[in-house]
């Protein structure tokens, strides 16, 4: 699914069942699915219903969200390490 | 230690007690000492008003000279358990304007804490705004991520 609509041009839900050979709802489900995990977005024109990749969108959320868990991971290891000196320190 | 689509979650049982871990978001003096990625990012905290609605701004110097500017505003604070606040990188940033929210959960546990962190990235609030130019290389790299997975 994720292939076929890399080309960038959105493409209807009807145009994706063809190419699949699937049933419409299960095709529906897939893009629904991919659309709550912000993979695709969807546009509506009258009775038609669009889907395109979000591609920049997600790579930058991966970008941020690899950037803050190294950020927390280091930051709670010297929290760690803070409290754990600072109370050996008070026990002398 | 959790990356999903939507957020981080750091999750440590700590020695100290969740007064002491409490202190240790609450006290600009004590923050500055560990609230950054590795020692070798010091921090200067130049706002730290710890109240519901109050502001807090890091300023984080990197080695190579540039300084990063966090900011953000509190939204919840129940002691010694609970702590929320937004968090947004200042530009000139690569995610700078990324609206997110941290969730700080202490609960007691053996004499000592277990820390959860949340940090829920929102998105930007001018998504539109961002230029498509170079979307092929970020397509590329998206399928390649998404075969990893």
């Amino acid at each position: 699914m994720i292939h076929a609509l890399a080309g960038g041009k959105a493409r209807t839900a009807g145009a994706l069942g063809r190419q699949f050979r699937s049933a419409q709802p299960t095709i529906s489900r897939h893009l629904k699915v991919l659309e709550h995990a912000g993979l695709v977005e969807r546009r509506i024109e009258g009775r038609t219903h669009w889907f395109r990749l979000r591609q920049q969108p997600l790579t930058e959320a991966a970008g941020w969200i690899a950037r803050h868990h190294a950020f927390w991971t280091g930051a709670v290891d010297q929290l760690d390490r803070l409290l754990s000196d600072k109370a050996e320190r008070d026990r002398r | 230690m959790i990356a999903d689509k939507r957020g981080v979650e750091i999750r440590r049982h700590l020695t100290a007690s969740p007064d002491r871990v409490f202190a240790a978001f609450a006290d600009a003096r004590l923050v500055e000492r560990w609230l950054r990625p590795s020692p070798d990012i010091p921090l200067s905290v130049r706002q730290l008003d710890f109240r519901e609605g109050g502001a807090y701004r890091l300023a984080y110097h990197v080695p190579d000279g540039t300084t990063v500017i966090v900011g953000g505003i509190y939204r919840t604070i129940e002691a010694p358990r609970r702590i929320v606040f937004s968090w947004v990188i200042e530009p000139p940033d690569i995610h700078a304007g990324i609206q997110s929210d941290v969730t700080v959960t202490l609960t007691p546990s053996s004499g000592g804490t277990d820390l959860v962190i949340r940090h829920d990235w929102q998105g930007r609030t001018d998504a539109e705004a961002r230029h498509a130019d170079g979307w092929r290389g970020a397509l590329d790299q998206l399928i390649t991520e998404l075969e990893k997975a």
